[in-house]
């Protein structure tokens, strides 16, 4: 067994923080986000929606509509020939056809000339509706007799999947301790702050230009020339400012780019749609919420024999991502301990909900609070500490876990260990409560797209010897122009403020998935890395043969002996004269080899793992359940760290998220109707809800990321749910399993009533 | 739709507008002067992603009717720099790290500037408060209070100078 | 729409009576788009003596337009009628704070509003006058009639001002509310007291929660039970016990169950009398010494 090789590094001091150049309009008010961004002769589109969970569309009258002036096109499903679309299964249509499958369906698009006559449009079009039975409970969906809502999706399962590795059986059967329960985690909104939009653009000479900020343009881009039979190339996506991401901007809202664009075609102007803040939350894409039967074999000496999981997700109506999220909520966290035997079945199922689709995460998140609740059930069955627990089993560098994933650099067990003793595990205080808990998270996939593993940058020389990056990875905010930055300027021994990162316009990018699955630093930086070093190379050859010498590359000074340039402004001045007007450029293709994955979805889907221990320590008032975290150390492996400012970003942020989700935040449903879509019922942590956030990097040296370093976006948030309940379970020696964890709830478990009224 | 005219002062100049006085005040900053650098995030003072000055306070731009600005005095993001010459507060805010995506950063930096005008030496726990009503996605608020900590005797200094 | 800001009571009474109905009175105007936008509005904000705050022969008067943050910030609101400065600090948020006004809070009618839950404790006036040139003088828990809707009709009556009759020696007051988020969220249970204590022993004591009814709620079996009780330990028991069982309140899916809003009541009601009779204490002990 090898030991873990990282060493704690508290991130203080300037070294290696470092700001891109975007910082300068967002602190100014100047940045031009998509809902500040318009064109002359824009029309404004409204989209009417249906007002009924499950209903046959019988008439739709726009004639109404369509004689009101100022209006420039009403669309409705009949005016289409749309063929079905989706993300992950085909089941949207852009407006429904036959019949609505939510609160919130798109029935008609109007444009006009400004949002008012737009909304007037709207209400003058009449719509017949025959009302359905519906189905919101995900249990009742799969009953014998249940309402269906889609004829392709027999019995409402949108996916499934039944998974066995190793021999659960035998390992249940020779077990000395079985902990088992039932987790419940709401549907969850990412929550960004400005509210998705969209201007596209149409002319037929010119094809379609779509202005909206995306995680992912180039899929967004490929769906939307699909759904429109458009040609590639005749579809552009060119991204403004993006007022957040947290994955539900990886495909962002596919219905409102789908409609934008028809009525753009549709009247030969710029048309701009945009969500509200309701809209957002009623049909906006949440994560899909789960329920979680677990259960987990174990030896009297801690070792885990097996877990077994029973899940259901529930899908809404339309699937977008959850299938990809489902898949990841019943696997990935398998990996974080050595598991010899694991047996999974889930169901995502459709109900006349709001459909969902992904968040920070993927779904990572809620498996961790179901594994790491049972894991302290377990240590406290058995006598032995949860951090012992942990380290007992824990995976570790050179393991190959269950699922077959392949653990080149780890340092959980530094992780954990780093993390209890910040928290002050060995000296807890009276009247507090503590918790740990464990993740891993996958660098990308190799197995998402086969043909697209990895990624690819251009570095180019300006005639002023500055360089810019040309990436398919898309920055908003998150850090990754900087860490760009900065891998290049290592690469090329150059000043990084002398380096410009451009992403976010697919006619001058390479292709790429985008900000997603936490890949960017990881495998976009892999490219850039290249791509840099490809232009050193040239540039180095260019002065060479420019001064008929040997040339060396030191310090961004060209040195030779007399007669050489000393600057990268010279040789791009000659390659320009050379070529009569290019410059020089380097480009850098990283192209991992393909994942030995096979039909049950063993093999090692990732370049590489990052891995993270959190340890929280809460307080319970015991006569209301009201309940204060107090602090959370959040200990991360995620390789070298490339700017310690945006690695400590990504940590306060996402652990926050994980704090809004383990303590404030979840979808209620009154039937089919979404009960809280405003930001002040939908409720995200404020400047007074966070508590005392404590970052500890484990720093190992990754074989396969750029310089060492692997990605931390995502995985911050992963193991705050575990760490919360625990330490909540601590302080109050009753278990929630049910998210949020609400005073109410908590209150509930420290009184022994039996569940709300 | 009935037009009122409003007469105020916005970002120190005097202004005049011809409008429904129900429009929100957001709207008018944005609409009819093109100020965009006040952000939309709920329309419903739920996020303070559209706070300015109104009378030196901050506010929900989003709940305020024009008819209420008459005669007052209306203070925008736009006002806090001059062309290369940015406040310390946004300077603070691009060097601490307090800016990811920067959609809160607008109305942060707004709320941020009206509380070190009346409080010059903040403790850290009424800095969380004067912020409690920005709600950020992003940061976890960590580096914004931080940054406004750090900006807090650069602005005393700039005030007293 | 039409909107009048004010600069005399004459003019906004004129101009309500010309409207006819269609002008309705505004202050802080916050809540303004949540509902169907009127005719024409009425800003009471610019009125002379609007946001007034002063003191004469123990009785505080509060201009109506007073601001949620600058009765939070008044020393004299601070130390004479301390629970009102808790429940302004407590409402939504710092923007909130500085538009929103007591007068607003009151004629909202809303069930828990912080401030009108404290003003009601604190056994608080509001003097009103109509176009008809009537006035008239009412507790504030008696303007509610039915949830959500005031006894105030904001397109014939305005509410002019709020009088506390001011905490003084062996009294205190005091405000607390239990929310699912610490800024920017509605309580799901507030509370608020005023109490004298008398050789140690309670006198008078008010004490209010919601929501439970329309208006913010006086606990009546529960204040005359503590009639002469001593503020300890055994007496908070037997509050939580009593302030539960006095109250009928609702579950809500957005909130909580009824169960443990009804725990909360009891819970609510011991802290805020328990904190409002440390204060009345010292005030006794100062003004003794």
């Amino acid at each position: 067994m090898k030991t873990d090789t990282g060493t704690v590094k508290v991130p203080i001091g300037e070294e290696k923080d470092f700001q891109s150049a975007e910082i300068w309009a967002r602190v100014t008010g100047k940045a031009v986000y998509g809902s500040d961004f318009s064109l002359p002769g824009m029309l404004y589109g409204k989209i009417l929606r249906s007002p009924y969970p499950h209903a046959l569309v019988k008439n739709i009258d726009i004639s109404g509509a369509e004689s009101l002036p100022g209006v420039r096109a009403v669309l409705t499903g009949a005016g289409l020939q749309c063929k079905k679309y989706g993300i992950a299964v085909d089941d949207e249509l852009p407006l429904a056809l036959e019949k609505v499958r939510y609160i919130g369906d798109e029935v008609a698009a109007v444009a006009a000339v400004d949002p008012e006559t737009a909304e007037r449009a709207l209400e003058a079009i009449s719509v017949g509706y025959e009302n359905l039975p519906a189905v919101y409970d995900p249990d009742k969906a799969l009953e014998e007799g249940a309402p269906q809502l889609h004829e392709d999706f027999p019995g409402n399962t949108a996916w499934q999947r039944d998974l066995r590795r190793g021999n659960p059986d035998a390992a249940f059967k020779e077990a000395d301790l079985v902990v088992e329960n039932k987790f419940t985690i709401p549907a969850v909104h990412p929550a960004y702050l400005e509210p998705i939009s969209c201007v596209a653009v149409y002319d037929p000479y010119n094809g379609l230009i779509l202005h909206t900020a995306l995680q992912s343009p180039d899929s967004v881009r490929a769906i939307v020339a699909r759904v429109l039979e458009m040609p590639l190339s005749r579809v552009r996506v060119i991204g403004p400012a993006m007022g957040g991401g947290f994955g539900g901007r990886v495909y962002g809202n596919l219905k409102l780019y789908i409609i934008s664009s028809l009525l753009a075609v549709k009247t030969g102007r710029p048309v701009k749609l945009e969500l509200t803040r309701e809209e957002e939350f009623t049909v906006g894409r949440p994560m899909v919420s789960a329920s979680i039967k677990m259960r987990m074999a174990l030896r009297r000496d801690g070792k885990i024999l097996a877990r077994e999981a029973d899940i259901i997700t529930d899908n809404g109506a339309y699937s977008a991502q959850a299938p990809w999220v489902s898949k990841t909520l019943s696997e990935r966290n398998d990996s974080v301990y050595r598991l010899p035997a694991v047996r999974t079945r889930l169901r995502l199922v459709y109900t006349n909900k709001v459909p969902t689709a992904q968040y920070r995460a993927y779904g990572n998140q809620a498996a961790n609070f179901a594994t790491e609740s049972l894991m302290d059930m377990a240590a406290g069955e058995l006598g032995i500490d949860p951090l012992e627990l942990r380290l007992r089993n824990c995976t570790r560098e050179g393991d190959t876990t269950v699922h077959g994933l392949q653990i080149e650099s780890c340092a959980l067990s530094s992780c954990l260990q780093e993390a209890a003793k910040e928290i002050g595990w060995g000296s807890k205080k009276e009247g507090r409560g503590y918790g740990l808990s464990a993740a891993i998270h996958a660098n990308g996939s190799l197995v998402f797209d086969k043909n697209f593993r990895g990624s690819s940058a251009l570095a180019r020389l300006e005639l002023d010897g500055r360089v810019t990056i040309f990436t398919g990875e898309q920055d908003y905010g998150q850090g990754t122009h900087a860490a760009f930055a900065l891998i290049a300027a290592r690469a090329l021994d150059l000043d990084p403020q002398l380096i410009t990162v451009q992403s976010g316009d697919t006619l001058s990018s390479p292709y790429s998935t985008g900000a997603l699955a936490m890949r960017q630093t990881t495998i976009g930086g892999r490219a850039v890395q290249l791509a840099a070093r490809d232009l050193r190379e040239k540039i180095t050859r260019l002065a060479a043969e420019l001064s008929g010498q040997q040339v060396a590359l030191e310090k961004d000074i060209l040195a030779g002996t007399s007669g050489v340039p000393r600057d990268f402004a010279a040789v791009a001045y000659y390659y320009h004269t050379l070529t009569s007007g290019l410059n020089l450029t380097g480009e850098g293709k990283f192209v991992p080899g393909p994942a030995d994955y096979d039909e049950s979805g063993y093999g090692n889907i990732s370049l590489t793992y990052s891995f993270a221990a959190h340890a929280a320590e809460v307080e319970i008032d015991r006569a209301t359940g009201a309940l204060t975290v107090h602090r959370l150390v959040a200990a991360h492996d995620s390789g070298r760290i490339v700017n310690y400012r945006s690695a400590c970003g990504q940590v306060y942020g996402g652990v926050t998220q994980g704090i809004g989700m383990s303590c404030y935040e979840g979808y209620l449903f009154d039937g089919g109707r979404v009960a809280n879509p405003s930001f002040a019922d939908y409720r995200i942590p404020t400047s007074l809800d966070v508590p005392e956030i404590v970052p500890l990097f484990i720093e190992t040296e990754d074989p396969a990321g750029p310089y060492g370093s692997k990605g931390i976006g995502e995985i911050v948030m992963v193991p705050v749910l575990g760490a919360i309940a625990n330490a909540v379970a601590d302080a109050a020696g009753a278990r929630v399993t049910d998210l949020p964890l609400t005073a109410e709830k908590i209150y509930e478990a420290l009184a022994g009533w039996e569940c709300a009224d | 739709m009935k037009k009122q005219v409003i007469i105020f002062q916005l970002n120190g100049e005097p202004a005049e507008i011809h409008i429904d006085p129900a429009k929100s005040l957001l709207k008018v900053i944005r609409e009819e002067f093109g100020l965009y650098g006040t952000k939309a995030g709920c329309g419903k003072g739920e996020c303070g992603a559209c706070t300015v000055l109104l009378e030196g306070q901050a506010v929900n731009s989003c709940l305020i009717p024009a008819g209420k600005i008459n005669g007052c005095s209306v203070e925008t993001i736009e006002n806090l720099s001059r062309g290369e010459d940015i406040h310390p507060l946004q300077k603070a805010f691009a060097e601490k790290g307090a800016v990811q995506c920067g959609f809160c950063t607008p109305g942060m930096i707004m709320s941020a500037y009206a509380f070190l005008k009346s409080n010059p030496r903040p403790q850290p726990p009424e800095v969380r408060t004067a912020i409690s009503g920005n709600l950020c996605r992003c940061t976890g608020y960590k580096q914004i209070e931080a940054a406004i900590l750090a900006a807090a005797p650069e602005m005393d200094k700039e005030n007293k100078g | 729409m039409s909107y009048l800001v004010a600069t005399s009571l004459e003019e906004a009474l004129t101009y309500l009576r010309d409207s006819g109905g269609r002008a309705r009175v505004v202050a802080g105007a916050t809540d303004l788009y949540l509902k169907d936008l009127p005719h024409s509005l009425v800003d009471l904000s610019a009125l002379p003596g609007a946001s007034v705050i002063e003191e004469a022969d123990g009785l505080i008067t509060l201009g109506a337009c007073l601001t949620h943050a600058s009765a939070a910030s008044s020393i004299l609101i601070l130390s004479r009628a301390t629970a009102l400065a808790e429940g302004c600090m407590a409402i939504g948020s710092p923007q909130i704070r500085n538009i929103a006004t007591l007068g607003g809070n009151v004629v909202n009618a809303a069930p828990a509003a912080d401030a009108a839950v404290a003003l009601v404790a604190l056994g608080a006036s509001a003097v009103l006058v109509d176009t008809g040139g009537r006035s008239r003088e009412e507790a504030v828990e008696d303007l509610y009639v039915i949830f959500n809707r005031s006894a105030v009709d904001s397109t014939s009556e305005i509410l002019l001002k709020l009088t506390i009759k001011s905490c003084g020696t062996g009294e205190g007051s005091a405000f607390t509310r239990f929310a699912p988020r610490r800024a920017l969220s509605l309580p799901l249970v507030n509370a608020a007291a005023r109490v004298r204590i008398e050789n140690g022993c309670f006198r008078e004591v008010r004490l209010v929660v919601a929501p439970v009814k329309p208006a913010p709620t006086r606990l009546l079996q529960t204040e005359a039970m503590l009639e002469g009780m001593a503020p300890c330990e055994e007496t908070w028991r037997l509050v939580e016990r009593a302030a539960s069982e006095e109250v009928e309140v609702r579950s809500s899916l957005l909130r909580c169950s009824a169960r443990y809003r009804n725990h909360l009541v009891g819970v609510l009601a011991a802290r805020v009398l328990q904190a409002a009779s440390e204060r009345a204490r010292e005030e006794e002990g100062v003004d003794g010494r």
